[in-house]
């Protein structure tokens, strides 16, 4: 116990809430893709990093391939809306997700960036969409007589 | 004052606790700040959806074929954004401001889209006075075309500071915020494309109310 | 500065003159900024108290007929309005310019010249809101502008217009001012000074910022809704064409309870500096009290439908927010109880920054205490819209805010401006204040429980009420008294002045070791930091091992002290030379560009139009003013 809380609250740069303090010019970059260690992850590394700290064009482009794409299929999606009822609502909002993050950890380097920027950022976002969602709750089921 | 000073001013070196630029940092801390004021023009819009009591409704009006250009518009001029940053940085000065172009061109292009649009709307009998729709979609649109505006702005003089010589490799932090908030406003279009096309465009009039324009 | 090679074509010299009214309008000095803000929101509180007692006045008889109901509607409206934004607000954020640099380590702000510039637009934007009182219609919808009754169907006139444009403006320089001590305090710190070695005023403020930068966006959006609906005939909160004008409660609590920790935050922050200096022990519980500050700041945003109550959310909604509103006094209570932690056993030195630091415990332990009260749905269907609810708020934020500053003030006074305040008027005022108040919001408790409502301009003679009233207007008169008696004290603290030495109360924190008042440079030499409260253990050796007896924890934390201090040793000596800020105009002159904005709101579209080469000649002024050159 008296560990877990030196742990949380310690400020040697081993604290899990430190901010950290010291110079970070390096990125930090993720050893391994996000599809593991093996040959894929090694195609990510090369094409995220190819040498250098930052990504390359040939990435970029690749990421703008990838949102284009993916606002085809979402308008392919609703097109063919009236065939799917009710589910191309999730869908498109989950497609709209992948296009923010692709945005936001490529286009942004928000993922070879410093974590304190992710922190800034995401402590926003989070409050933000908890706080909105449960107002459209609210509202939506909030006025509902009692049966 | 002197020439010294000024020449520490073009290599600014700053000490500062995390190491971070605080300039940048201020960039992220205001793109958080940005995030509560589009999340509450957004949760208004979805607040209202379906509210309008009369027409015309956002199925008689809505274009997805041209808002989708007008996306792909945005989304480009993004991947132009960081493009220009790139070269930027690798000291290729005639690219970096082709780029740089590129993205003011891309988003002088989408205003135009947003123009001719709400003058459409306008033409269709839509304006932020007809109706709860039209209000809740002008004022939220209204907003991002005017952060793209800003943007534009600060792009443009970015471009001139670029082919000037003055925007450099070891200056490029200047491009890198203004391509943050040129990411953002990028993000924020995804958002609303989603959420107010895609899925509102299919909201159609109650029987009966549909309006006279078709 | 973007662009150094550019020239901008510029109609004035940079400013140099370091005294004279364009000293003051030139000026990027956080300490200069913090007196501005400090005085101009003493005078608001000066307006804001005389509305006050006018309205004490009207209810301190039965049928009285010294103010109409509209002058009232007025009085109560900008009353509260005033309170919130242009007195606790901004006292908070003189207390912010002074202190953070100074207790951090650093000679200015992260953004000198954006810290003038919130400083410009919430004076100016203070100035629109007021404005109305010299046209006459001064905004008349109470300080939340519950929509529609604040929209132009109901409330004809640019009386509310001043209102949300005002707002609109001020929440500007409330998100650049956030933005700025957030970027402050992460990335300022003196060398060795990691997150948990800051002083507690400091994270409270880090708290309060990143709180003020989520919030007032809300509040803006809100704003630009109602403005728009009054200007430009939208329909955000029309019934009529489908607009809710639920909606504007839901959007007005979702900022508006974030702001209620905004307000008492800061105060939190003063105590727990005062608390500790003059019980000579540190604050007990340092990161139970940080920690519990995190929460309430985080919780605080679930908790703004206990507002709405009454408005029908249905009973699933009303248990989930009475539920977090209970919960969230779990931590302040945390706090109050280190506070009292702190004092136990503590070699306690009774003067009036002491005095202030323990009635604000108990004051909003009281204030606190109703508030649990009517987190119970069915209760506060019994107190809402009553005189208990003013009381409530009114012992949380003159008993809890306005107490904790004025602990601050006689604390700080000394290190602002290098003399004393007097202490036995400062006991006279101490103790005037404390009467007052709780004579004034006492009896209002039992008005509202026999059923007073608020906002009303009068009652009837046999309700019972008279008594109860007339004892809050005697209240409110000694609270004045009290307030007039603040204002002789500095006036004769400055005609005798006994002067402060640097440390005078044997503080903790790093601004006590700077000279008083401290340098333009704050600190000829930037202080390296091994220990929280490092001035203290600096100072007083013998008593590191009182504190930090865990050997372990003194390994831990001495070595990666000096280590970074030798790290730091080169660039942060402060021998080669000190690098401070350059003064400029442009704040001033965007801030200006800013207010024509909203004029042009208030009176015709071309108006705005006119301030955009204003605004635009500023931006382009701020990138591209040279560093350090005085031509």
């Amino acid at each position: 116990m008296a560990s877990l809380w030196r742990k949380l609250t310690h400020h040697d740069g081993n604290g899990w809430w430190n901010l950290p303090h010291t110079a970070s010019n390096e990125p930090n970059p993720p050893h391994e893709g996000p599809i593991g260690g093996a040959w894929l992850g090694n195609i990510w590394r090369i094409m995220t990093y190819g040498g250098v700290s930052h990504a390359g064009p040939g990435f970029y482009w690749l990421v703008g391939l990838f949102l284009s794409i993916v606002t085809l299929i979402e308008v392919w999606l609703f097109d063919i809306g009236a065939v799917l009822g009710g589910w191309y609502i999730p869908l498109l909002l989950i497609l709209s997700l992948l296009k923010f993050i692709g945005v936001v950890a490529f286009f942004m380097h928000l993922r070879f960036d410093h974590r304190l920027f992710t922190y800034l950022f995401g402590a926003s976002m989070v409050v933000g969409i908890f706080i909105f969602t449960l107002l459209l709750l609210l509202l939506e089921f909030g006025n509902q007589p009692p049966n | 004052m002197t020439q010294a000073a000024t020449t520490e001013h073009h290599t600014p070196v700053e000490h500062t606790t995390t190491g971070l630029n605080n300039r940048k940092l201020l960039m992220w801390a205001f793109l958080g700040s940005d995030v509560m004021f589009f999340g509450a023009f957004i949760a208004t819009y979805l607040v209202y959806r379906g509210k309008s009591l009369v027409g015309p409704y956002p199925s008689e009006v809505l274009n997805i074929p041209i808002t989708t250009v007008s996306t792909f518009v945005l989304l480009m001029s993004s991947l132009a954004m960081v493009l220009a940053l790139h070269y930027v940085k690798e000291g290729e000065k005639n690219k970096g401001t082709l780029w740089i172009l590129v993205v003011v061109v891309l988003g002088t292009i989408f205003m135009g889209f947003q123009f001719v649009e709400f003058r459409e709307f306008a033409h269709l009998g839509l304006t932020p006075r007809t109706n709860i729709f039209g209000t809740t979609f002008f004022i939220l649109t209204g907003i991002h075309g005017a952060h793209v505006t800003i943007g534009v702005i600060w792009m443009a003089f970015l471009a001139y500071s670029s082919n000037s010589g003055a925007l450099r490799s070891d200056n490029a932090l200047d491009l890198e915020i203004a391509g943050l908030y040129w990411h953002f406003v990028d993000i924020v279009w995804i958002v609303i494309f989603t959420v107010i096309y895609l899925i509102s465009a299919n909201d159609a009039p109650p029987p009966g109310m549909e309006s006279v324009i078709h | 500065m973007t662009t150094n090679a550019l020239t901008f074509p510029r109609f004035f010299p940079r400013p140099q003159s370091e005294t004279g009214i364009w000293g003051w309008i030139g000026t990027v000095d956080h300490k200069r900024i913090g007196t501005l803000y400090g005085i101009t929101s003493f005078l608001w509180f000066l307006v804001a108290g005389v509305e006050a007692l006018l309205i004490r006045v009207q209810l301190a008889s039965a049928e009285n007929t010294f103010i109409g109901p509209e002058f009232y509607n007025q009085l109560f409206t900008m009353h509260g309005t005033t309170m919130v934004f242009l007195v606790i607000m901004p006292l908070s954020a003189a207390f912010f310019n002074w202190l953070i640099p100074l207790q951090i380590g650093a000679r200015d702000v992260a953004f000198p010249r954006l810290n003038a510039l919130s400083y410009w637009v919430f004076l100016f934007g203070s100035l629109i809101m007021n404005a109305g009182w010299i046209t006459g219609d001064a905004p008349n919808g109470g300080w939340f502008g519950y929509a529609p009754n604040s929209g132009v169907t109901f409330n004809p006139g640019l009386g509310m217009t001043y209102w949300v444009v005002g707002l609109n403006i001020l929440g500007v320089a409330s998100i650049a001012a956030g933005l700025n001590f957030i970027i402050t305090i992460i990335n300022m710190r003196a060398p060795g000074m990691s997150m948990f070695k800051m002083p507690v005023f400091t994270w409270m403020t880090l708290v309060t910022s990143v709180l003020l930068v989520l919030a007032m966006p809300i509040l803006a959006v809100a704003g630009i809704q109602l403005q728009t609906d009054r200007v430009y005939g939208t329909h955000f909160f029309n019934s009529l064409a489908g607009g809710d004008p639920v909606m504007w409660q839901h959007i007005f609590w979702l900022f508006g309870h974030p702001e209620v920790y905004i307000l008492i935050l800061p105060a939190m922050g003063i105590v727990s500096e005062v608390l500790p200096t003059f019980s000579r022990k540190p604050l007990f519980g340092y990161a139970f009290v940080v920690f519990a500050g995190i929460v309430i700041g985080f919780m605080g945003w679930f908790v703004w439908s206990h507002h709405m109550f009454t408005v029908g959310l249905g009973p699933a909604a009303n248990t989930a927010f009475a539920m977090s509103t209970m919960l969230i006094a779990v931590p302040t209570g945390v706090k109050i109880f280190n506070w009292i932690g702190t004092m136990w056993r503590g070699n306690i030195q009774l003067n009036t920054a002491m005095l202030f630091s323990i009635s604000f415990i108990a004051m909003f332990t009281i204030g606190g205490l109703s508030g649990v009260m009517h987190a119970s749905p069915p209760t506060d269907s019994q107190q809402q819209d009553t005189y208990f609810i003013v009381a409530h708020f009114h012992y949380v934020l003159v008993g809890g805010a306005l107490l904790g500053i004025f602990s601050g003030i006689y604390f700080w006074w000394p290190k602002f401006t290098g003399w004393f305040l007097n202490e036995k008027l400062g006991i006279a005022n101490w103790a005037l204040m404390l009467i007052g108040m709780n004579l004034q919001f006492g009896p209002q408790h039992w008005l509202g429980m026999d059923g007073m409502p608020r906002r009303i301009y009068t009652y009837a003679e046999n309700m019972g009420w008279e008594g109860s009233n007339l004892a809050a207007s005697i209240g409110g008169f000694i609270l004045g008294f009290g307030i007039l008696l603040f204002m002789i004290n500095i006036v004769y603290s400055r005609m005798n002045k006994k002067i402060a030495p640097a440390d005078p109360w044997d503080g903790r924190t790093l601004e006590w070791s700077t000279s008083s008042p401290p340098p333009v440079h704050d600190f000829d030499e930037i202080p390296v930091v091994v220990y929280r409260d490092d001035f203290w253990f600096k100072k007083h050796p013998e008593t590191i091992s009182e504190y930090y007896h865990n050997d372990h924890d003194v390994e831990d934390i001495a070595p990666s002290a000096t280590q970074t201090a030798e790290e730091h040793e080169d660039d942060h000596g402060g021998h080669e030379g000190i690098h401070l800020p350059d003064k400029s105009y442009y704040p001033f002159i965007l801030g200006v560009g800013i207010a024509i904005f909203g004029i042009g709101f208030l009176t015709n579209t071309y108006v705005i139009a006119a301030g955009v080469p204003i605004f635009l000649w500023g931006m382009l002024g701020w990138s591209m003013e040279p560093v350090n050159d005085p031509t």
